[in-house]
């Protein structure tokens, strides 16, 4: 066999214990949920008809569409926001451009339910904006209403897949490409269109492919906007109701993965079967140029008009934050710091619980995603694809199915030692946020694999280096920068997310920030302290991403550096 | 020539990155129909003076004209003129009847006449039949030929070529750049070819100037610049050169170069006084038994063979001359056996073969 | 050398806060875990009131929507880690009652009577023990209010007056167990046909229908909308934090205490008894008087002390007039929630649209009577009111089990299927709203 006589027992193993443990956390347990999908709930027996009731009643038919409008339309205002943050960022001189970048991947930390509630307090039919409006000229505008407010908050919320993939993309785009095209006549927007565009769609259908299927998916927004006429909520709330087992939640449950999964595959297939290897090159591409003064005034306008948008929510939370009453009006009526003393003083176990869970979640991504992009793109094993896709499947996946998942596969299991149910041992919630993370930390990973020459690892092996010593003392140095990269998309939103946790905490001590978050927004007294901790937590994850941002910068400089050297020596 | 074709002048061009000065006092005429040649070595600023002609990179100062008009301050897509990239870019999303027929579209050519214009352009490089496949599917040679196709089938004004053989491997190179010079010559249009390889600029071009750091170190005939460098750098960059150097002084009724090591050449008596170099190429010098006769202008020294390197055509001798080493090669012939190391020869060397330069 | 030294250390750090972590907290003895959909602004005054009287143990709360926390019962039972089940609605402790997941338990506490208005305080089976009485009734917003130039509302009735159209906010019976309390409440006091009517009336001038129940505290406490119906203590407790908000109990409310109860097999069944002890006793007791809590003690002395500014249920200043009927409750209780998410909360924009209707066309006829069209809206209320079943049939314990899925024998037998059912109701719904819009819509332009 190929894999023995090549040395490729130590990566058969990682790649086995990969596959068991995306097995036993992610395919079994979502199999467990999706089975009650195809129980005769009558007989006990196999069915589809549970399948024919779900396409037979109006109400589901109604949300199915609704959801593919709000996913669809998602990702269209998605595209608008993020393609000038992308395209003058990355084509043009502009001051600031690394804190634009910054700035509009913070939306994606968005602490659950204060955020909607600084949105409302914003946005909603009595917002400070619509009570402004109603004061000056007599109108409002309902912008938090039904599907549109889904579609806006969606789409502020998730843009920054797009823009982070679209920005790659472009960064990475041969600037004699466009060079080309203006040589021959294009500029302007017909070159953004027939050229810019198509060559940046893979990371464009990336990002697209996971806002699409985020909304989709994602049930706490409408939720929380009083929208129950979509699939992710009418899972939500047939699952969770008292007595209401039937096994609709879970029909719902099934079509939400197979979309998700379709969405994926469609992205997948929009850039198949064109060469984007020949344009991309190594380093960034960089082809940027002056803008004229009253460019530059336009650009300006509309990124601070777009950055405004994006970042309200934030500031609505700061004002929550600070705020004493805030009801009805434009303003808080006062401002105070009693909310954050209130946090410092009962909530640091919030704090750490969410530095730990989200931290170890992050490092076995990042361990798990080396192991898998390893062994499918550097070793011939068979069926190595199949950890690639598992992997990257995780994503379709939705919160509340895996939590749901874990409940009834690990309920009975007793961990040793600790004694309780592994369901209700807080190490269940690393778990599942490290299985929700993979496919970020996967993406992240493989993209830093591709971009490390085989030669480097063949003239290590050449020089009496065995695979092991290969992978530690040479691949992973130099992958630091995407494996960096991983943690913290990783990290990040691992540490404000809920729709798994919630069904997973099962004592308050082992409780996460989100679920401190959620407690906190129960009462009356909670908003102020809720809203602080929010903050709380977009400023840890902020400092988090902005370190790691620097360590990716250092490595990618120095591994620069090495590869020239390589390259030098390779000549 | 035709009588589209247009010249190309360069005044006085500066350009810089930032507070890298890059391009310094560029001045430059290429005649209508010219096929010229940028050299130099690699960073030397030829791209960057290329591009700027095509409206890439920062605003140089100084004045670009092409034909009559300033283009200085043009943008790139108002310039119609033609640039074929080192790395062809050629649009992976586009077929090649697509990424032909582009500038065409650019330039709101009514359809009825994309057609047949890009037909001739892709039948003019030969690669008609395979007007439907995407550039992924071509090889290297097919590559470059489509992306000189797209550029001509908009009859720009002037053709641009950034190092288009770079990429190709070394027969495709000699058989591209002869079917380059023989369609430059059909077109009839002005063109600029930059390499840094000189058997390329000297096979190809018409004439061709030769750039070190940002300067035009010299222009003219590939021969007038092998033969009549008038810097060391373009001498030394040119084809192999011996260099010596020493000083001129009077000596009797004339002048000669005199020397580090007392080698002596005579020289015009109008060469002024001063520190100078001495160059001559290792072609000029021959090896000759002790003692074999030559005639008057004829400089003989005596020398032993340092080390000797085979090079196919010739052997490259290097020969110590009273402590100076200098570079001979001979023409080989099957059979000559190789002059051992240690061997005592004598160099000779005709004095019209030497340049003296000053820097 | 140096870098193994480092790495080691590393690893050792990390491994101490994984040990530490996973292990302090969690000391085997003496813990106590509660599953309750009590805020935490309730929860924490017991938890350090009952940790200070007994030091060593640790009370772990673990907040639950009153629904989830029993389904997070019901699905950990095989293997169960809760002591306590504390929540709100008594029908939830019905169900786990029911599934026998409860465990009995005898209160060694006196001075507690055996009723609260028409409500026995305990349950009579001796499975749960109530710990707080809750009446139901609306919040509004002040400064709302006075915005908008709206009353304030008095009884249920009110709130279905074009007046309140879009004004209004609540949760849905299925997402919160109060509500469901709530609902049920009035369709016992009303009865089914009248009750139903009054919340389609009141379902028409929602603005929306909320997710959790607490969204609608929080919707009036943001000026989201004015009035809110809601439990009393979270009205009482954004008074308390200081919201421009106020309560009041229309008459049809039921007083119904809030409970508490050992979870069957619990692991630590003595520090869970121990908790219901302190609860029930005279300092447990006036925790709930904290401005944060705001809930109605059941030990009536203390309503001639600290309790003195709320309304004594005992004395009748609570007027509730409503005997609630547990068992009925609980035999309909997923039919209930059905129905109310198919005629109300999945169909609002219909019903809605209906209702606003229906107000234009009744105040057109104020100002222009015209008997035909007054006999034309009429016929649309009736339609907007209909329900697709009467009370008999929610009270079929053969239907009700469709709605119930949770077969205890694979020889129980259910015909019919909950989507099936639901799906024909909608039919019904939707086809009545769209009627009748279109008479009042008629109606109205009679009597222009
Ligand atoms: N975008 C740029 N920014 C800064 N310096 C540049 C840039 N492009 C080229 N240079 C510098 O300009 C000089 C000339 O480059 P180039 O014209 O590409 O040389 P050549 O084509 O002769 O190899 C080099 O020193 C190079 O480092
Ligand atoms: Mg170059």
């Amino acid at each position: 066999m190929a894999a023995q006589s090549r040395g490729q027992w130590g990566a058969a193993g990682a790649g086995l214990a990969v596959l068991i443990l995306l097995l036993a956390f992610l395919v079994i347990p979502v199999a467990k949920v999706v089975y009650v999908a195809f129980v005769d709930v009558n007989t006990g027996g196999f069915t589809l008809l549970n399948f024919v009731d779900f396409f037979r009643t109006s109400l589901f038919r109604e949300s199915f569409v609704n959801s593919l409008y709000v996913a669809g339309m998602s990702v269209v205002f998605a595209s608008i926001i993020s393609m000038p943050l992308a395209y003058f960022t990355t084509r043009f001189n502009f001051a600031g451009a690394a804190l634009i970048q910054t700035l509009g991947v913070i939306p994606l930390i968005m602490p659950p339910f204060v955020g909607a509630v600084a949105m409302q307090m914003l946005f909603g039919a009595n917002g400070s904006v619509n009570l402004l409006l109603d004061e000056w000229f007599g109108f409002t505008i309902p912008f938090m209403e039904g599907l549109n407010g889904v579609i806006l908050v969606e789409s502020i919320h998730y843009f920054p897949f797009i823009l982070i993939n679209l920005s790659a993309s472009l960064n990475n785009i041969d600037r004699a490409m466009e060079e080309s095209a203006q040589n021959l006549g294009a500029h302007g927007f017909r070159l953004f269109r027939r050229i810019v565009f198509p060559l940046a769609m893979p990371g464009f259908a990336a990002g697209a492919a996971l806002v699409f299927l985020k909304v989709f998916d994602d049930l706490g927004t409408p939720l929380l906007l009083n929208v129950n006429n979509m699939l992710a909520p009418q899972a939500y709330l047939r699952i969770s109701s008292i007595g209401i087992t039937d096994p609709m939640g879970y029909v719902i449950s099934v079509i939400l993965v197979a979309f998700s999964l379709l969405s994926l595959w469609t992205s997948y297939l929009a850039t198949r079967g064109r060469d984007y290897a020949s344009v991309q090159k190594g380093g960034g591409g960089l082809m940027r140029r002056d803008l004229r003064p009253w460019e530059k005034v336009g650009a300006w306008a509309l990124i601070l008009f777009i950055l405004a948008l994006v970042l309200s929510p934030h500031f609505g939370l700061l004002l929550l934050s600070f705020g004493t009453i805030w009801s009805f009006s434009v303003l808080p009526d006062g401002f105070t710091l009693a909310h954050y003393r209130e946090v410092f003083s009962t909530a640091l176990p919030y704090i750490t619980n969410t530095l730990l869970y989200a931290g170890l979640a992050a490092l076995f991504d990042v361990i798990v995603a080396t192991a898998i992009a390893y062994v499918v793109w550097r070793t011939d094993l068979p069926g190595r694809k199949v950890l690639d896709y598992l992997g990257t499947a995780a994503v379709a996946v939705p919160g509340v199915v895996l939590g749901i998942g874990y409940l009834r596969t690990f309920h009975d299991l007793n961990v040793p030692i600790v004694g309780k149910p592994l369901a209700s041992w807080w190490v269940i919630i690393v778990i599942a946020l490290m299985i929700r993370r993979l496919p970020y930390a996967l993406r992240a990973c493989t993209a830093a694999l591709q971009q490390v020459s085989v030669s480097l690892e063949e003239a290590a092996q050449n020089l009496g280096a065995g695979r092991f010593d290969t992978v530690r003392r040479i691949v992973v140095p130099l992958m630091a920068g995407g494996i960096a990269a991983g943690f913290v998309t990783s990290f990040a939103t691992a540490a404000v997310e809920l729709s798994a946790t919630i069904m997973l905490v099962s004592a308050e001590s082992d409780a996460p920030l989100s679920y401190g978050i959620y407690v906190y927004m129960q009462t009356a007294a909670g908003r102020g302290p809720g809203a602080a901790l929010g903050v709380l937590a977009v400023i840890i994850v902020g400092i988090a991403t902005w370190m790691s941002h620097r360590f990716v910068e250092r490595t990618r400089a120095t591994a620069e550096a090495d590869r020239k050297l390589a390259a030098a020596a390779g000549a | 020539m035709n009588d589209r074709s247009q010249r190309i002048l360069i005044e006085n061009l500066h350009l810089s990155f930032g507070d890298t000065h890059v391009l310094k006092g560029i001045d430059l005429e290429i005649a209508p129909g010219e096929f010229f040649a940028f050299l130099g070595p690699s960073g030397s600023g030829k791209s960057t003076l290329l591009r700027a002609i095509a409206g890439f990179g920062p605003l140089p100062e100084g004045r670009i004209l092409i034909g009559d008009e300033d283009v200085t301050r043009q943008p790139p897509w108002a310039r119609n003129v033609g640039m074929v990239f080192q790395s062809y870019a050629l649009w992976p999303h586009m077929t090649v009847w697509k990424n032909v027929a582009f500038g065409l579209e650019e330039r709101r050519v009514p359809k009825a006449e994309i057609t047949p214009r890009v037909e001739r352009a892709l039948d003019m490089v030969g690669l008609l039949e395979l007007a439907d496949r995407r550039p992924s599917q071509l090889s290297g040679g097919q590559q470059q030929r489509v992306a000189l196709a797209r550029t001509i089938v908009v009859e720009p004004r002037v053709l641009l070529l950034d190092e288009p053989l770079s990429n190709l491997d070394a027969n495709l190179r000699i058989q591209m750049r002869r079917e380059l010079r023989s369609l430059q010559r059909k077109l009839g249009i002005t063109t600029i070819f930059v390499t840094h390889d000189q058997e390329e600029a000297n096979t190809t071009s018409d004439r061709m100037a030769v750039l070190d750091q940002g300067v035009i170190q010299q222009v003219g005939t590939p021969m007038e610049l092998y033969d009549n460098p008038t810097n060391l750098f373009v001498a030394g960059f040119l084809g192999s050169a011996n260099r010596l150097p020493g000083r001129i002084v009077t000596e009797g009724a004339g002048r000669v170069f005199r020397a580090e090591n007392d080698i002596v050449i005579p020289v015009a008596a109008d060469e002024p006084e001063g520190e100078a170099t001495a160059i001559f190429r290792p072609q000029n010098v021959h090896l000759k038994a002790q003692g074999e006769k030559t005639d008057e202008s004829t400089i003989c020294l005596p020398g032993r063979i340092a080390h000797s390197e085979f090079l196919g055509s010739l052997i490259r001798y290097g020969v110590d001359l009273a402590g100076t080493e200098i570079l001979v090669d001979e023409p080989h012939q099957a059979g000559q056996p190789v002059l051992p190391e240690g061997a005592d020869v004598t160099a000779c060397l005709s004095a019209d073969q030497v340049r003296i330069l000053r820097e | 050398m140096k870098r193994a030294i480092r790495k080691t250390a590393c690893l050792a750090a990390g491994l101490a806060v994984l040990l530490m972590s996973g292990v302090s907290a969690r000391a085997m003895e003496d813990s106590l875990v509660i599953v309750t959909s009590f805020p935490k602004d309730l929860t924490s005054v017991f938890k350090k009131a009952f940790e200070a009287k007994h030091p060593g143990v640790k009370v772990e709360m673990l907040k639950k929507k009153t629904t989830a926390g029993v389904k997070y019962i019901q699905e950990t039972a095989s293997n169960n880690t809760s002591d306590l089940f504390w929540a709100s609605a008594p029908d939830a402790f019905e169900v786990l009652k029911g599934d026998g997941l409860l465990q009995k338990y005898q209160v060694k506490a006196k001075g507690i009577p055996a009723k609260i208005g028409a409500f026995p305080i305990n349950d009579p089976d001796g499975y749960y023990k109530g710990f707080a009485a809750s009446g139901y009734g609306f919040m509004w917003n002040t400064r709302y209010m006075k915005a908008k130039k709206l009353p304030v509302p008095k009884e249920w009735d009110d709130l279905t007056k074009p007046v309140y159209f879009g004004h209004v906010g609540m949760s849905a019976p299925s997402r919160s167990g109060t509500t469901h309390l709530t609902v049920e409440t009035v369709l016992q006091g009303d009865g089914w046909k009248k009750g139903w009517a009054l919340w389609k009336g009141i379902g028409g001038n929602l603005k929306t229908v909320t997710e959790r129940s607490f969204g609608v505290p929080s919707g009036v406490n943001s000026g989201e909308f004015g009035i809110g119906i809601v439990i009393d203590f979270f009205g009482f407790s954004s008074k308390a934090t200081g919201y421009p908000v106020d309560f009041r109990y229309p008459s049809v409310t039921a007083l119904v205490p809030a409970n508490i109860a050992i979870v069957k097999n619990a692991p630590h069944p003595k520090n869970a008894a121990a908790f219901i002890e302190f609860l029930l006793s005279a300092d447990g007791q006036k925790l709930l008087l904290d401005p944060k809590i705001q809930r109605l003690p059941v030990r009536p002395d203390l309503y001639d002390g600290p309790a003195k500014h709320l309304p004594n249920p005992f004395k009748g200043e609570v007027a509730a007039k409503v005997k609630f009927d547990v068992k009925k409750s609980k035999a309909r209780y997923n039919l209930v929630n059905s129905l109310f998410d198919v005629m109300i909360t999945y169909r609002l924009d219909d019903l809605k649209a209906a209702t606003k209707a229906i107000h234009e066309a009744a105040a057109a006829l104020a100002k222009k009577p015209n008997p035909e069209a007054a006999k034309l809206l009429d016929e649309a209320r009736a339609l907007v009111a209909a329900v697709p079943i009467d009370e008999a049939k929610s009270m079929d314990a053969q239907f009700a089990a469709i709605f119930k899925k949770k077969r205890k024998k694979a020889t129980d037998k259910v015909t019919g299927r909950q989507a099936e059912v639901e799906q024909k109701w909608d039919e019904m719904v939707r086809a009545n709203y769209a009627k009748a819009k279109e008479l009042a819509m008629k109606a109205a332009a009679m009597a222009k």
